[in-house]
């Protein structure tokens, strides 16, 4: 079983593997998840550089293996320079990579992951917006079939202005009167952003800057990618505490 | 899957086993190098790590590895301590060395930060670092951790929490290594050469 195939990826993550190898695991276009030994590429003048390194947008020559498969070739499609020009712009970069990589399965195509991250990482390069990661994170679950229903109470039916939508639970499938209220609470500036978000405003969200209506949509962000995928999110996690 | 090996061999492979770098197949030929030379060789090699272990540590000050409570760095009044180097790691001490380029102090982080690994800030030496700024009278920085993902996010850290105390703050060019080819440059090698380049005398 050994074929060469040639895909476009982004680089998620990469494991140092014995004197100067790394395992790369790119988000491919065509081929899903993929797991990658690249060989020498942690020394100085090795031919992949930093092609490879995380967030790496890549055109590659694959060998395919049993469980590893080899880089053979390795460009760049667009340069990294711009997400390592700012430490905003990295951690929102890794937080986005991460939750690809969480979400993306092993040889299972899935163009549309590889698309939006290949979106999400120019976004950010062109500008780090406070609400650029957790709008992404909602955008993921609404692609998982996770999008909440924000214009009416879940339990009751209910609308504004009849009824004030106060809490939000995924669980149940979205917003909810105060009469019904279960999940955690949400204010209506976070709600109103959420809108923006799922109804096709999403620039107007990003247009945003930083307060604690965007804290509140990122930490729900984040809670709800958690919850779905069933573990805790380290990148995001790191940076919001400084 | 049962050992086949007795119980001392299966240990040594084990631990051999558990090196950066060490396979479970290069495990079994040391392993079985070892248990072939002579007695008094492989002792040597017992008795160098475990010396090793015993009488290095960290340099209290620098995280250097050292022999004694300050490294040979810090112990000596001849290097200059306004200015600060700061590795990832001990052994890129080494390489800066070489250079015979630079003539302050040192600081090892012990790591990088990785966004991904949940390796931040407070798992690196870095308040060790913030708290010899003063005392040291330090005046410039030199981040001279690795020219990859982690270690530039650990430079833009450092700039960030270094920059707002006055202190002139450098990053290392990186640029092509000396004998490469530029068609093989990558673009993010080539653009910071560029933006590192210098009038030719
Ligand atoms: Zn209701
Ligand atoms: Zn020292």
């Amino acid at each position: 079983m050994s074929e060469l195939y040639r895909d476009v990826g982004v680089v998620l993550r990469t494991y140092k593997l014995r004197e100067s190898d790394r395992i790369v695991v790119i988000m491919t276009e065509q081929n899903g998840k993929v797991r990658a030994v690249a060989k020498g590429v942690r020394k100085t003048r090795s031919k992949f550089g930093a092609r490879l390194e995380p967030m790496s947008h890549v055109r590659l020559l694959l060998h395919r293996g049993r469980e590893l498969d080899i880089v053979n070739q390795a460009e760049s499609v667009e340069t990294l320079a711009p997400l390592l020009s700012s430490l905003d712009r990295a951690s929102q970069g890794m937080a986005a990579i991460e939750a690809v990589d969480q979400l993306g399965l092993e040889r299972e195509p899935n163009p549309r992951l590889y698309r939006m991250a290949v979106g999400v990482l120019r976004t950010i390069a062109a500008r780090p917006a406070a609400l650029n990661v957790p709008a992404f994170y909602w955008k993921l679950l609404s692609a998982e079939g996770l999008e909440p229903q924000l214009d009416a109470c879940v339990r009751c039916g209910e609308t504004e202005p009849d009824v004030q939508l106060v809490s939000i639970d995924l669980n149940e499938g979205g917003v909810m009167c105060r009469a019904c209220r279960s999940g955690g609470p949400i204010s209506a500036a976070a709600l109103a952003i959420m809108r923006d978000i799922f109804d096709g405003r999403l620039n107007q969200a990003l247009a945003l800057e930083e307060s604690p209506a965007t804290h509140e949509v990122g930490a729900l962000a984040t809670r709800a990618l958690e919850h779905h995928i069933e573990r805790r999110l380290k990148a995001v996690a790191m940076f919001e505490r400084h | 899957m049962a050992s086949v090996y007795t119980p001392p061999v299966q240990t040594l492979i084990d631990e051999l086993g558990r090196l950066p770098g060490i396979g479970p197949k290069s495990a079994q030929r040391i392993a079985f190098h070892l248990l072939k030379v002579p007695a008094d060789d492989a002792n040597r090699l017992a008795l160098a790590i475990s010396e090793a272990k015993d009488k290095v540590r960290f340099c209290e000050r620098c995280f250097n590895v050292s022999d004694a409570e300050l490294c040979g760095f810090c112990s000596d009044d001849r290097r200059d301590s306004s200015v600060i180097c700061v590795v990832e790691e001990a052994r890129d001490i080494v390489s800066i060395e070489r250079t015979g380029e630079f003539r302050g102090r040192y600081h090892v982080l012990l790591g990088s930060m990785s966004p991904l690994e949940g390796i931040g800030p407070e798992q690196l030496k870095i308040r060790e670092l913030l708290s010899r700024l003063g005392p040291e009278g330090v005046e410039e920085v030199i981040v001279c951790t690795n020219p990859n993902t982690e270690g530039e996010v650990t430079a833009m850290y450092l700039a960030r929490a270094l920059k707002p105390l006055g202190l002139t703050v450098t990053r290392i060019a990186s640029g092509l290594p000396v004998g490469g080819d530029l068609e093989y440059a990558d673009e993010l090698t080539l653009g910071r050469a560029l933006e590192g380049r210098r009038p030719i005398d």
